[in-house]
């Protein structure tokens, strides 16, 4: 029966109450550092097939909200009052997405009958595998990434598994910090059961289940009154990891968004094949899987921020995902990094609904820097310390009516950083500077907000700096609506001395005393002409050091003298740019527009078309000699058309015997 | 006959609060606050309180007051230009602060804009390293290039917030010596006697907000002093500051940061003493007002410290009474989302235009507006005859909301109210998560203008078995500044591993600490009383991030117990934490002591209670949990102790109306308290 309204929304301020104080349990209890300060947790509560109908909005990821359970919960067998089940295996039910998560679920029952389940995760800061926190890019197979746990009964009937716990802990580096955070989570999972028991009491059982449905129903058709805002149309969109692999080729994520009436598409049948490295997404295939909802959920909750996040929010929603591609990779592909992948696809989709909703999706936020962390020593001590220093984030792109946000915002809005003085209280560094960079910020009407730097001096030997999720340097954060690109990220060693070496997209360092190690996000992209910036605006960003004189004068047509604008010689220069440059679309780094030159929409339709015939073990390896030969060409002989592809494809399947007779038809 | 008064100003009304020491009556008003003139409520209190109870002036001893000045002076942005000093190549505290955004969940969310706009954040080349040794002396000269670009910019005045200057102040010190010869006259402001505590964005904040509003709290300070000197007042102004405590207006003049939430802190050390008085150790403490309500957790009389509290969009780091604000008060507005689904809140129509009833311009239906149109608020008179409540205009106020739900404009009413309650469920619920507490042993105290009218149904949906009404709860605030101490804090941070070669070290900082607690409260101060210390230290495990505060008794600090200091961590981590780990390493961040003087206290004596039915004044017809029916009213004044009823029933009384819905039984103490309690399987 539906529920009325009333007491759908009283419910779901109980059910807020009830995912709420899961989540404040599981933060209070956790031991980990590094869940208190990252707070990679969820909780919510899930229908009995699976369906999440409440999250909390206070505290925990954000990228994980309307999870779908239902795949997971079918592989365990019986549930009973009193069992809590776990798996971190992103391949067993794909609740999981990468080894370190630790998902729970906890069945929920009244007068012995199942009404729903407590969920959630927490991310343990390692899970054992081939390297300490158990991430890195150069996984190749999911095996390496630690200990995998399939759906199993952590406790069955109220007693624990112990055999079960035992090998999963004999397993882990640090298994007293694992055991300590795994037990907040159950803490969590126990306070939601509790606080089900109160809402059954109080609104009764019939009217507790009713309640589920009509809060999905709900969220629904919120998100279908809000999609119904959304033109009808098709808008397509591609935007690119620098490297697929250590020192690989680019990795392009391409969507094209179908918006019908009050339902939207992604099809992402143009990006590339699975990868030879841990970057793949693990998503099973779900047309409607968390991660590739994530910003369809943040652009729908910027238009309303009174939704409710649920499951429900995305039933409008669904995606054309070809299996054996980086968004729907086949077992045993990597997965632990695929945070990276996350975040491009993310900002993917936001180019789409960039031209969808041009008035309400900011320009690209400043990434590509990375969450560093350093394992050094003290020499003083002799104590070995291992340190998250920073996430260092890009700013927020430009909006419609104002400038993006400075060093931070967006899809990385969940971010903290570290005080200077607390990491120089405890790690033996010296951090030389913190802060804004200028000229990072794209150029624009309004212009992107800069990205941050942190710079620090090593004072141990053999330090390792470890430097998760860079990218942003060939292919830098857009700008619309003729608004600039952000600027590069950087990653160096020694900067301004005769020893300096540009680290590139490197993720590992080792570092010695003295040295100094600089790390700077990419700015976020600008919106509109810069030559409409008002020059007193630049004047200020000069003043506040955002943007450089120089810059001012070569983007921005503003020519600053002794902090003063020149009015006739701004007016000059401004009138000679006009009349040179325009752009009304998206601004694109000159390495996206060098490449995307070679590497055309055609050239790569043709390519993953014709990857998708090989089997998914061959299509990184063929990828990248078509890449190898297309780089041998003269760049004045591609035609664009996706021909020189094909003749490459050719080629190179033919060197191979293996293929004759497993290669599909297109 | 002497008198001690004490005035608390709030955004709606002014609060008086005055003890007669001889009679140890309590008399109380409320009057219209004038946010445009400040400081002429309280004259117009102390002429009223003349008029009504011949509380003469010259009889006013003790004086203390509580004030929104520095709080509305952030919100309002209305203070002083200044120019923020920082050591070179970290000029973006302020900017960056520690990152995260309100609402991570919004691609257009945003930071506040800082109070010191980039432009005026200047560079000093100076570096101070981790352990306090100089990494780069001070370059004089870039101080004086500073102090040449603040004059250009027309600064007003100046910050000063070095890197790691916790540790060792020298520089901040020497660059205020510098700008006191070279600028003289122009207000210098250093992190490190603000607040002294390790994290520079927190450090600069507070530094920040109080340089921002210091002038203006100090001009407003002088003028209310000059007042009271002038209507005859003997006695020295007091204030009631953030940490609970009192100090002298003139010290407020230079210690706004620790003054900045008087009025709140006060409410709870008013709500602490009655707790005491009702005999509930554990209470919850309810302070609805306008636009938020205001909980705090109690215990054995003493409310919980935390820092990082905050002031308007701002963060700000000293010891404060922890009050965490709901956004739910009694003008939260009720609204109709596109799907026609009943909100209520987050929007306010605060105390102007407040809720449609009030007649002052309000025509959105707020939650005192369903309550008014439930028949809880007769057209009756409200907070000292200041406000007359117009039931029509609610029920005009109400019925348009209900026209967009569907529902009858009763059940429209009725819907609100829950749905606010349900609200206000969800928020409590997180505290109680948060702090790890059983609600079920709480007793829900409430105050404020609309804490009494929503305290059941709250205590009902959370569980709470018990609901005490002070006898003034409108004016508790101004009662709390009666009856708090003289209260300091002081702060070191030394970052000690807690090991035997750590001892020597806490003693003598704790011995520095005590000889400055000493100075401030005999010299600065002027107390010569009693004095009293509480010892305590932020500490954590080795690798965490977050410090929790460890109290130690003066044996342990004497004896330089470092062993029991790290027990007594243990326990208070097992305490906040549920977990604890006796063979880690633990690490003391900073080293803090309270000094207490104790102050003269009202006393409040007992009454013996004449137990039996009290009785109505008159019924009013009450539409409650879906059914119309008549209810009792009683006046708060008819209610003397040891009076009984059964609910439904309304109590009334000039500052506030209690809502008591079925299923509670009512009582009266010997303190006056209203005692109203969940029967079994009441709720």
């Amino acid at each position: 029966m539906p529920i009325d309204r009333v007491t759908l929304q009283i419910l779901a301020n109980h059910c807020g109450a009830a995912t709420e104080s899961m989540a404040q349990t599981l933060y209070r209890t956790a031991h980990s550092t590094f869940v208190k300060e990252t707070e990679d947790f969820t909780t919510g509560l899930a229908t009995p097939d699976g369906k999440t109908f409440a999250s909390p909005y206070d505290l925990g990821a954000t990228w994980f909200v309307g999870l779908d359970y239902g795949r997971a919960f079918k592989l365990v067998d019986r549930y009973e009052e009193g069992d809590i089940c776990m798996t971190n295996d992103p391949y067993s039910g794909f609740v999981c997405t990468h080894s370190p998560d630790v998902h729970m679920w906890k069945p929920i029952f009244h007068d012995g009958k199942l009404v729903c389940f407590a969920v959630g995760h927490i991310h343990n800061t390692d899970v054992g595998g081939a390297v300490p926190a158990s991430l890195s890019r150069a996984n190749v197979e999911v095996h390496q990434e630690g200990i995998r746990v399939p759906p199993v009964k952590l406790y069955k009937r109220g007693v624990l598994n112990k055999e079960v716990l035992d090998i999963m802990l004999l397993n882990v580096r640090m298994r007293e910090q694992n055991w300590g955070d795994l037990k907040a989570e159950i803490a969590a999972m126990n306070t939601g059961e509790r606080k089900v028991h109160e809402m059954v009491r109080r609104f009764g059982v019939d009217v507790f289940r009713d309640g589920m449905t009509g809060l999905l129903d709900y969220a629904e058709s919120q998100a279908r009154a809000l999609i119904r805002k959304i033109p009808n149309g098709e808008y397509f969109f591609a935007d690119y990891m620098d490297e697929d692999s250590v020192n690989g080729f680019p990795c392009r994520i391409a969507v094209n968004l179908i918006v019908k009436d009050d339902e939207l598409v992604f099809d992402y049948s143009e990006s590339d094949p699975q990868l030879t490295s841990s970057l793949n997404m693990p998503t099973g295939g779900d047309v409607r899987h968390v991660l590739l909802m994530i910003p369809v959920m943040y652009v729908l909750y910027t238009m309303d921020p009174s939704i409710l996040l649920n499951c429900g929010l995305m039933r409008p929603v669904s995606c054309i995902l070809p299996e054996g591609s980086i968004l729907n990779p086949r077992f045993p592909a990597a997965v632990g990094m695929r945070t990276l992948c996350c975040i491009r696809q993310q900002s993917t989709v936001f180019g789409a609904f960039a031209q969808a909703l041009p008035d309400v999706v900011p320009a690209a936020c400043g990434d590509g820097g990375p969450l560093i962390n350093i394992r050094t020593m003290d020499t003083r001590t002799g104590r070995r310390v291992m340190a998250n220093l920073d996430p260092i984030t890009g700013g927020g792109g430009a909006l419609p009516e104002r400038d993006g946000t400075e060093g931070a915002g967006m899809n990385f809005g969940f971010f903290k950083n570290t005080p200077v003085e607390i990491n120089e209280a405890e790690v033996p560094v010296k951090i030389v500077r913190y802060g804004l960079a200028c000229d990072t910020g794209g150029a624009g009407r309004w212009r992107g907000g800069s990205g941050t730097t942190l710079e620090f001096e090593v004072s141990a030997p053999d330090s390792v700096v470890t430097a998760r999720n860079r990218d942003r340097i060939r292919f830098t954060p857009w700008g619309v609506a003729g608004g600039g690109a952000g600027k590069s990220s950087a990653f160096v060693r020694n900067p301004g001395r005769p020893d300096e070496v540009n680290l590139g997209n490197t993720d590992v360092v080792t570092a010695q005393p003295g040295d100094v190690i600089r790390i700077t996000s990419a700015g976020a992209g600008g919106r509109g002409d810069p030559l409409d910036r008002e020059p007193e605006r630049v004047l200020t960003d000069v003043r506040c050091g955002f943007v450089s004189a120089a810059k001012a004068r070569e983007e921005y047509g503003v020519v600053v003298r002794d902090g003063a604008i020149d009015d006739d010689a701004t007016k000059a220069l401004r009138s000679e740019m006009a009349g040179k440059r325009r752009n009304e679309g998206f601004g694109f780094s000159a390495g996206r527009i060098e490449f995307e030159r070679v590497w055309t929409r055609p050239a790569y339709a043709r390519l993953t078309a014709l990857l998708r015939t090989l089997p998914v073990e061959w299509r990184f390896f063929v990828k990248h000699r078509v890449f190898e030969a297309i780089e041998k060409l003269s760049p004045a002989s591609l035609t664009g058309t996706g021909a020189e592809v094909e003749r490459a494809f050719r080629e190179i399947t033919a060197r191979y015997p293996q293929l004759s007779g497993v290669v599909a038809a297109e | 006959m002497s008198y001690r008064v004490g005035v608390d100003i709030g955004g709606t009304f002014t609060d008086l609060c005055a003890f007669d020491e001889t009679t140890n009556d309590l008399f109380t008003l409320k009057v219209l606050s004038t946010p445009d003139r400040p400081g002429s409520e309280v004259m117009e209190g102390l002429r009223q309180l003349e008029a009504r109870y011949g509380v003469a002036p010259s009889r006013i001893t003790y004086f203390t007051h509580g004030t929104t000045v520095g709080v509305n002076t952030v919100i309002q942005r209305k203070g002083i230009r200044l120019c923020l000093f920082v050591t070179e190549n970290f000029v973006d505290v302020l900017e960056v602060a520690r990152l995260k955004m309100p609402d991570p969940y919004d691609l257009r969310s945003r930071p506040p804009v800082p109070l010191i706009p980039k432009d005026r954040v200047l560079p000093i080349r100076e570096r101070m390293r981790s352990d306090g040794l100089i990494d780069t002396p001070l370059d004089e000269a870039s101080v004086l290039t500073a102090l040449a670009a603040a004059r250009a910019l027309g600064a007003e005045g100046v910050v000063v917030a070095l890197i790691n200057s916790y540790r060792n102040s020298a520089h901040e010190h020497r660059v205020k010596a510098i700008a006191a010869k070279a600028a003289p006259g122009l207000p210098v402001f250093c992190s490190t006697d603000v607040w002294s505590v390790i994290r520079e964005y927190e450090r600069t904040i507070t530094a920040v907000i109080h340089g921002y509003v210091q002038p203006r709290v100090a001009h407003y300070l002088g003028s209310l002093q000059d007042a009271l000197r002038g209507a005859g007042v003997p006695a020295p102004a007091m204030v009631t500051k953030s940490n609970g405590g009192v100090m002298s207006a003139e010290l407020g003049k230079t210690a706004c940061a620790q003054m900045i939430l008087s009025g709140t802190a006060a409410g709870v050390i008013g709500a602490s003493y009655v707790a005491g008085l009702s005999g509930f150790p554990k209470t919850m403490s309810l302070d609805v007002g306008g636009t938020s309500a205001d909980v705090a957790f109690i215990e054995n009389g003493t409310p919980q410290y935390g820092v990082g509290e905050m002031i308007g969009e701002f963060p700000i780091h000293i010891p404060t009474v922890a009050v965490t604000s709901i956004g739910a008060g009694g003008g939260s507005i009720a609204w109709v989302d596109p799907l026609g689904v009943l909100k209520v809140g987050p929007e306010s129509a605060g105390s102007n235009p407040g809720p449609a009833c009030y007649g002052r311009g309000g025509t959105r239906a707020t939650i005192t507006d369903a309550f008014a149109v439930l028949g809880y608020l007769g057209s009756g008179e409200l907070g000292y005859s200041a406000i007359r409540v117009d039931v029509d205009k609610a029920r005009q106020a109400v019925g348009a909301v209900a026209q967009q739900t569907g529902l009858e404009l009763v059940a429209c009413a009725e819907a609100i109210v829950r749905i606010a309650v349900s609200g206000m469920y969800m928020e409590v619920s997180k505290l109680v998560s948060r702090y790890g507490v059983d609600p079920r042993d709480y007793a829900l105290q409430a105050f404020g203008g609309a804490g009494p009218m929503m305290a059941c149904f709250l205590a009902r949906e959370i569980g709470m078995r018990n609901v005490v009404v002070p006898t003034t709860p409108g004016v508790l605030s101004a009662l709390g500044g009666l009856i708090a101490d003289i209260k300091s804090d002081f702060i070191a941070t030394v970052f000690l591993d807690l090991d035997d070669a750590a001892r020597a070290g806490i003693r003598d900082t704790y011995a520095t600490l005590e000889r400055d607690a000493l100075r401030w409260l005999r010299e600065d101060q002027g107390y010569a009383g009693e004095h009293s210390f509480v010892h305590s230290a932020d500490m954590r495990y080795q690798g965490q991030s977050h410090e929790i505060e460890t109290m130690f008794d003066g044996g342990t600090i004497q004896r330089g117990d470092v062993g029991a200091m790290a027990q007594a961590f243990h326990n208070r981590h097992a305490q906040v934490y549920d977990h604890a780990d006796p063979e880690a390493p633990v690490q003391i961040i900073n080293l803090r002591l309270v000094v207490i003087g104790r102050s003269a206290k009202p006393t409040f004596t007992a009454t013996r209670e004449d137990k039996r039915a009290a009785t109505p004044g008159e019924t009013r017809r009450v539409v409650l949990d879906g059914a119309a029916r008549d209810v009792p009213v009683f006046a708060r004044t008819d209610l003397t102790a040891g009076q009984f009823f059964e609910s439904p029933a309304i109590v009334t009384q000039s500052d506030c109306t209690t809502c008591i819905p079925a299923g509670f039984s009512g009582r009266v103490d010997a303190y006056g308290n209203l005692i109203l309690t969940l029967e079994a399987g009441g709720a």
